[in-house]
């Protein structure tokens, strides 16, 4: 029996490398706990926010943008810019900066801003918002509390990637040279930014932890604590919030139904800014006829989808947008009508085309909703004699098939995907622009429609918000019935709260935010 | 033999679809095809592959096995080291459950065989190794954590709170149950039928024949011969618990090796995966070679080779 | 010379089947398998739904006189997928675990019986193929063979043959050493006849053992690989993928009936084929003792 008693050796010394202390764990005074990067809006073990791709609503709670959304996500509000303004032709910005302290005691000045811009717009330092601050020709740090940002072409989206801009101590991170900059371990052990809340440790994929910053310019926080705690997946996070470890976590729009009714939680719901699609991929001569694209669209029941697998809690998309102010009048609402799908099928003469061969519909989409759902839309369009395949890949599988510069059309002639159509509206530009097409950019289905192209070139050049809502109503018209992808809805997403948290603010925001959620605030009751 | 591991891990994973960036990309924020390159060419992904490999084994000699691609702040060797802890302690305690539970078990079965405790631990045995590990796990999860209340429902430690033998106790002992019973239900199969095997044997029979109890005849002269498959059996298992463990590691956030493969292997991390890989085949290896030498001490016949 | 064996003997086989037919448990287990593989094969013979019918107005409904195990998400019947499934996960397991049995046997015999050199190795390999962590293995095999049946059958076979080898060349080096080996090995006998006149014998109840565990573990494999997103890809059924439906807390607590029914009739199929197992090797087994 020597395995045993190694074995049994082995569990004790490992015991023992853990260090072994015998204290009671402490109170958990005013702390609280959440799984706040679950789900698609959170990066686990993400700290550095030049890299973020998403999971904005935890790094905004310690670092702070100099503006940010508000939280119904419809206009950019000051947050370390006290007030900021745009000048009329849209090519300068200049934001007044406000009198706030790094959590280390030193003033944050316009220095710091510059600073982090540079950052930012350099490559080299991995930052991920590099290409999206082209335009800017020049940073000017008139003084301490003024900063300029001077664009050399118009660029409607600029505010927007202003709000994922956190700002960066210049003092703490100068000497560090920017291509060394993610590799440093500052980010993980002791970064300090200008937020209600400030880092004290973090445990290897187990929970960030964060105390109050008492001398927050916006008033002390009325918590002491803040924990991220990280989970594998959200079946765990739901069973930490109902076994009450946790007091906040995104869910999964299927188990929502397990908090309904009950007193001790509350449900946040709240628009995803994502359009769901059907992407034809256009170099497939199977999809070349608009007529078949147009059957796919009349064949799928989506009110049916929508009622039943979403519980209502979506709306059906007839271009990439469902907000009023985008979508045009008179355009066609395809209603569920596969008697017409059929027709048009046999006009376009689908059995020669492709007939009722396996036609593989990709996705990265793997959670049990959308397993569903694809399972509802294969038995539809196979009603109307479109017979496909689905096939779930992991991200990078997927990406790596449909970023190909020389892509493999067989693996994928149909993709089921979403992209952000919000909060500005120009986000969906990179998946339809011809110019984006891959390796240039992530227009995976490969659309190539100058009319498209026109229209959302003209809205991204337009300076006047009234006027470039009018030009995306001309890209949800061309969208609408040339039919780049088949658009399906836009879901809402959900996040599930203890009763206890107070003044708790949350939004299912794309990539996380950042938005104004004002953590200084919340608090927990009994 | 490592270095042959290594190789094979490299190129198994040069096969796999998708690329760390694959993986990094989000549609939503675009980055322009010159920054791909340059990403791609700071990691040293756009190298031929014999000479990323070689890059890496040179690294890998003096100890040092890279960074994190994902986390670039994070050497490598010691992420995989300090997750060593956690996963040998997780799937020591369940060795040893289902050892103690498999081996016991095991005889009780095969000496009273076809009885009533016979088949209630066979069948017991079977439902344990028929329901797969994600299914038991997430069960085991709901009823315990968060209808009973009675465990923690994931973590290694409460967050927040100072470190204690009795909490991390407290959230050891649910997982390591649930991880112990295929291992467990598979011992006790092979030790109830290897048991069986080596009753009939002559010199058991003689040893009932000269009047040694019954107690005795399975203690001395069975159980030490009826052992030597079951030990290939353990010792295989702690290979294949590594599998379980995974999925017993993501559901219960336990901060193991599992977990971290599995994050690595959806991120592509090729450092990590080539590094936890070495060090998994390593103690893999260790524990086959205590196996073989377990053999030799209870079978005096076998020289080990 | 020994002296003729009376006629009225019965034979190896016929003994064998003579103690098969007194094991309870193993008259049990084909009690259970028989009628579960007749319906599972006869299925579209006598139910009304087929396995990728939707039915969004009646989704997740409990067990009714037309849905007797209710319906899934998307008001698929479940009674159907169950038996769908259950083709789809047998065939699995079945063939993965003969091509998998063959190459352990193999490898696992050669290694015991061809000398050390050999031994070396093919053991050197085993230990190699073994020390790859399953996750990554399977991962990429599959990712580099596709989702399917013929994929999956594929890299679970790949996946399982180690453990039966190690098992058959412990007990092989034990048969080495005895005097009948040593005795045919000095008559000059080749690797063949050392293969399948002692090596496959003497293994048989390990083989036995191992298939029956291995139909099981082939199911719990392709579940894992289904949980992956691999293995046999919804909307067709396996038990696997439909076990899948568990992750989501809401089908876990309020439509238990989506992932009960399916995982109930895994463990009847494992149940069964294992107590089928059990009394074949007791049945085979030239040293079992006739009580």
């Amino acid at each position: 029996m020597k395995l045993r008693m190694m074995a049994s050796a082995l569990a004790l010394s490992a015991a023992l490398i853990g260090g072994v202390t015998l204290v009671p764990p402490a109170t958990q005074a005013a702390t609280l706990s959440g799984g706040f990067d679950v789900g698609p809006g959170g990066f686990q073990g993400n700290f550095n926010p030049l890299a973020a791709t998403a999971g904005f609503t935890w790094l905004s709670v310690y670092f702070e943008p100099l503006v940010t959304y508000d939280e119904k996500l419809q206009k950019v509000v000051g947050v370390l810019a006290d007030s900021y303004e745009v000048s009329p032709d849209q090519m300068t910005y200049t934001f007044k900066l406000a009198d706030a302290k790094w959590h280390d005691g030193k003033p944050f000045t316009s220095k710091d801003a510059k600073f982090t811009m540079g950052l930012a717009m350099d490559a080299k330092s991995g930052s991920v918002l590099a290409a999206r601050l082209k335009a800017v020709s020049s940073v000017e740090a008139p003084d301490n509390h003024t900063l300029i940002v001077k664009l050399g072409a118009p660029s409607a989206s600029t505010l927007d990637t202003m709000t994922k801009v956190m700002m960066l101590p210049e003092h703490a991170l100068s000497s560090i040279p920017a291509d060394q900059l993610a590799k440093n371990a500052w980010w993980s052990t002791s970064p300090i930014g200008t937020g209600p809340f400030k880092f004290t440790k973090y445990v290897t994929d187990q929970y960030v932890e964060l105390a109050a910053n008492t001398d927050y310019r916006g008033g002390k926080p009325a918590l002491e604590r803040v924990i991220n705690r990280y989970f594998a997946n959200p079946a765990a996070a739901i069973a930490a919030l109902r076994a009450g470890e946790i007091q906040f976590t995104y869910v999964d729009s299927n188990d929502v139904s397990t908090f309904k009714g009950d007193e001790a939680f509350k449900v946040i719901e709240g628009d995803s800014f994502v359009v769901n699609y059907l992407g034809f991929n256009h170099e497939s001569p199977i999809w070349k006829d608009p007529r078949v694209r147009k059957a796919v669209m009349y064949a799928i029941n989506r009110d049916a989808i929508i009622k039943s697998l979403y519980a209502g809690a979506a709306k059906p998309a007839n271009c990439a947008y469902v907000a009023d102010q985008l979508v045009p009048q008179g355009i066609d609402p395809y209603a569920y009508d596969p008697e017409k799908a059929k027709q048009l099928l046999d006009e376009a003469g689908w059995s020669q085309i492709n007939g009722d061969k396996p036609i593989t519909l990709l996705t990265y989409y793997t959670t049990p909703l959308a397993t569903n759902v694809l399972a509802a839309v294969q038995a539809m369009l196979s009603q109307v004699g479109i017979n496909v395949v689905p096939r779930a890949v992991d991200t990078p599988t997927y990406n790596s098939i449909v970023l190909n510069p020389k892509p493999d059309v067989a693996q994928f002639q149909l993709v089921y995907a979403g992209l952000q159509n919000g909060p500005d509206a120009g986000s969906i530009n990179v998946g339809l622009n011809e110019k984006q097409i891959p390796p240039a950019g992530p227009n995976v289905v490969r659309a190539r429609m100058p009319e498209l192209n026109k229209a959302l070139d003209a809205a991204l050049a337009e300076p006047d918000a009234a006027k470039r809502d009018g030009h995306y109503q001309d890209v949800c018209k061309v969208m609408n019935s040339d039919l780049p992808w088949a658009t399906l809805w836009v879901a809402n997403r959900y996040g599930v709260v203890s009763s206890k948290v107070k003044d708790f603010i949350w939004t299912p925001a794309p990539g996380g935010g950042p938005y104004q959620a004002h953590p200084e605030k919340w608090s927990l009751g009994e | 033999m490592l270095l042959a591991l290594s190789v094979l891990i490299f190129l198994l994973l040069r096969l796999t679809p998708g690329d760390p960036i694959d993986a990094y990309i989000d549609p939503n924020i675009p980055m322009s095809p010159e920054q791909l390159a340059e990403l791609r060419s700071q990691l040293g992904l756009d190298r031929p592959l014999p000479v990323q490999y070689l890059a890496w084994l040179q690294q890998a000699i003096t100890g040092n096995l890279g960074f994190s691609i994902k986390r670039q702040d994070q050497p490598v060797l010691d992420l995989v080291l300090s997750r060593i802890g956690p996963t040998v302690l997780l799937m020591g305690s369940a060795l040893v459950i289902a050892i103690i539970a498999g081996i016991a078990t095991g005889v009780i079965s095969a000496t009273r065989r076809n009885s009533p405790v016979d088949l209630s631990f066979s069948v017991f045995a079977l439902v344990g190794i028929s329901s797969p590990a994600f299914l038991s796990a997430l069960i085991g999860l709901y009823v315990f954590a968060v209808r009973l209340g009675w465990a923690p429902s994931g973590g290694m430690l409460t967050p927040g709170a100072e470190f204690s033998i009795g909490d991390l106790l407290h959230h050891l002992i649910l997982p390591a149950a649930l991880l112990s019973i295929a291992q467990a239900a598979l011992i006790m199969r092979y030790m109830r039928s290897s048991l069986l095997e080596v009753l009939n044997q002559d010199y058991v029979r003689t040893a009932r024949a000269k009047g040694v109890k019954e107690f005795w005849v399975i203690a001395k002269h069975a159980l030490r011969n009826a052992l030597l498959p079951v030990v290939t059996v353990i010792g295989s298992t702690i290979g294949l618990a590594i599998g379980g463990a995974i999925f017993i590691e993501s559901v219960f956030n336990w901060p193991g090796m599992g977990l971290l493969l599995v994050n690595a292997v959806e991120t592509r991390d090729y450092p990590i995966i080539m590094g936890a890989t070495l060090i998994i085949g390593a103690c893999v290896i260790v524990v086959n070679l205590l196996t073989d030498i377990t053999y030799a001490v209870i079978d005096p016949r076998i020289k080990v080779g | 010379m020994l002296a003729r064996t009376p006629s009225h003997s019965p034979g190896p086989m016929a003994r064998a089947f003579h103690r098969f037919g007194h094991n309870k448990a193993a008259l049990f287990g084909v009690c259970i398998i028989l009628p579960m593989l007749a319906m599972i094969l006869s299925y579209p013979l006598w139910w009304t739904f087929k396995p990728n019918d939707i039915d969004l107005l009646a989704m997740n409904s409990g067990p009714t006189a037309t849905h007797w195990f209710g319906t899934d998400g998307v008001g698929r019947d479940v009674f159907v997928r169950v038996l769908e499934g259950g083709r789809i996960s047998l065939l699995v397991a079945v063939a993965s675990t003969i091509i998998s049995a063959i190459i352990g046997f193999l490898v696992g015999a050669i290694s015991a019986l061809a000398g050390r050199w050999a031994d070396a190795v093919t053991m050197r390999f085993v230990d190699l193929v073994m020390t790859l962590p399953p996750v990554i293995f399977l991962l990429v095999l599959a990712s580099i063979a596709g989702t399917g049946i013929g994929p999956t059958v594929l890299v679970i076979s790949l996946l399982s043959w180690p453990l039966l080898s190690r098992m058959i060349r412990s007990r092989l080096l034990e048969l080495r050493e005895r005097d009948f080996v040593l005795a045919s090995r000095g008559m000059g006998a080749g690797l063949g006849h050392l293969l399948f006149r002692h090596g496959l014998p003497n293994s048989i109840d390990i083989l036995v053992v191992y298939a029956t565990l291995q139909i099981a573990n082939a199911i719990l494999l392709e579940a894992g690989l289904s949980f992956l997103g691999l293995g046999i890809a919804p909307p067709a059924a396996s038990w696997g993928n439909m076990l899948n439906a568990a992750r989501s807390t809401a089908v876990l607590e309020q439509f238990p009936w989506q992932w009960l029914f399916p995982g109930g009739a895994l463990v009847l199929a494992v149940l069964a084929i294992n107590f089928i197992g059990d009394g074949l090797r007791d049945a085979f087994d030239p040293r079992a003792e006739l009580n």
